[in-house]
């Protein structure tokens, strides 16, 4: 948890293989990186096995590089098509039961606050919405309306991709599945909306298809979460294989889908517009001046 | 043998966008070498493809042609590329990258 594990034991050095040789003299820790430095360092995501044109692993790639801290930085996640990515990564991954990604996030948050204090370590929770939506659900809101302070992030695919396609709660109502022939009869989870009314301190909603965008939200919810509480972002990660999108046509499904029904929109509490703003100097969130008096 | 993407660097030097590095879904595989077209007069440098970790999804190619609109990345197979770069050959520099050519396929 700290610049100390990111580098040469000594002596071993010359042994190294060349990714750790390149994580430790060209990653990004102890730097500040943005997405426009994509492809001139070494990322802290590495080779995975998750499918060709996967659109959480460009997320979850995303994600990795936008985190303020990657060196103080702890990704907690569960059983899922993410944690096959979120796991090859050089920063330390919590892999909990199925559906107990939050309860777990909520001890290693207040666990690193009681050994480091002040000193800002970031827990980022990244699941599946089968883990957080369903088997996970009761987990997940309960953290939120204990005011826990880290980051949760939905990888919303809309479905159980891992076990053959599934419904999930946050599959779409009517679509028609591998596993679920008869269409699904229910709606979506309305789970924006639940992570408002629990006192998620930001809440945002966000597409793949926009990386500086993405980069922006993970940062804010990451930063919120140091101080004034649980943050969630809810992104929308299509699983090209059980919705058979061709893999060149990803990012098409995902423009479709954003002006369809994933809309990006943002929810930021007063607290927290305050904090940003003061902090870390976001000027978006800076109190307009009172507009000049003029005599008519 | 199997599909990989390959950037056109006197396309890409052109305007040298970046995007396809942005939207590719496997980290470190398009890199970004900020000397390459420097000697037919580009400024800013071209993305290069590191194919042993290409999946061949061709996701680059939608958002070089749609989004981008330039039209330098196509998907070929791999002995068909004379020269490639490889993970192993990659060397970091402090804003970019630079690459030493091999061929691709071993034996």
């Amino acid at each position: 948890m700290s610049l100390d594990y990111v580098k040469f034991s000594p002596g071993f050095e010359k042994f190294m293989p060349k990714e750790y040789r390149d994580m430790v003299e060209h990653g990004p820790f102890g730097k500040k990186t943005t997405v426009s430095q994509m492809g001139s360092f070494k990322e802290i995501l590495e080779e995975h096995p998750m499918c060709a044109g996967c659109a959480m692993t460009l997320f979850i790639r995303l994600a990795m590089i936008s985190f303020p801290n990657p060196e103080d930085t702890i990704t907690v996640g569960t059983a899922g098509c993410g944690r096959l990515s979120i796991s090859q990564a050089a920063i330390p991954f919590v892999y909990g039961n199925y559906g107990d990604q939050n309860g777990v996030a909520s001890g290693l948050s207040r666990g690193l606050r009681l050994r480091f204090g002040d000193k800002p370590k970031d827990v980022v929770v990244m699941a599946g919405d089968g883990g957080m939506a369903d088997i996970g659900f009761s987990c997940t809101l309960h953290s939120w309306f204990r005011k826990e302070k880290f980051t949760t992030i939905m990888l919303d695919n809309e479905v159980y991709g891992n076990t053959g396609g599934q419904e999930s709660g946050m599959t779409n109502k009517g679509a028609v599945l591998k596993m679920a022939p008869l269409g699904k009869k229910f709606e979506k989870m309305d789970m924006v909306s639940m992570a408002k009314s629990a006192g998620c301190a930001y809440v945002a909603t966000v597409v793949p298809n926009n990386p500086r965008r993405v980069e922006a939200v993970i940062k804010k919810a990451v930063l919120i979460a140091r101080e004034i509480g649980p943050t969630y972002i809810q992104a929308y990660t299509s699983c090209n294989i059980e919705y058979a999108i061709p893999t060149d046509k990803v990012m098409e499904d995902a423009k479709n889908v954003e002006g369809d029904r994933y809309q990006f929109s943002e929810y930021v509490t007063d607290e927290a517009k305050q904090f940003l703003a003061e902090r870390y100097g976001y000027k978006e969130f800076l109190p307009k001046p009172a507009p000049a008096v003029t005599k008519a | 043998m199997y599909l990989v993407a390959d950037i056109d660097v006197d396309i890409c030097a052109q305007t040298s966008c970046k995007l396809c590095t942005q939207f590719c879904p496997e980290a470190n595989t398009i890199l970004y070498n900020d000397q390459a077209g420097k000697e037919k007069g580009y400024k800013y440098g071209a993305a290069y493809v590191a194919v042993d970790r290409c999946k061949g999804c061709a996701q680059c190619v939608w958002v070089c042609d749609n989004m981008a609109k330039h039209h330098a990345i196509k998907m070929i197979m791999i002995d068909q590329l004379p020269n490639a770069a490889i993970t192993d050959n990659v060397v970091y520099g402090e804003k970019s990258t630079t690459a030493v050519l091999t061929s691709p396929v071993v034996g």
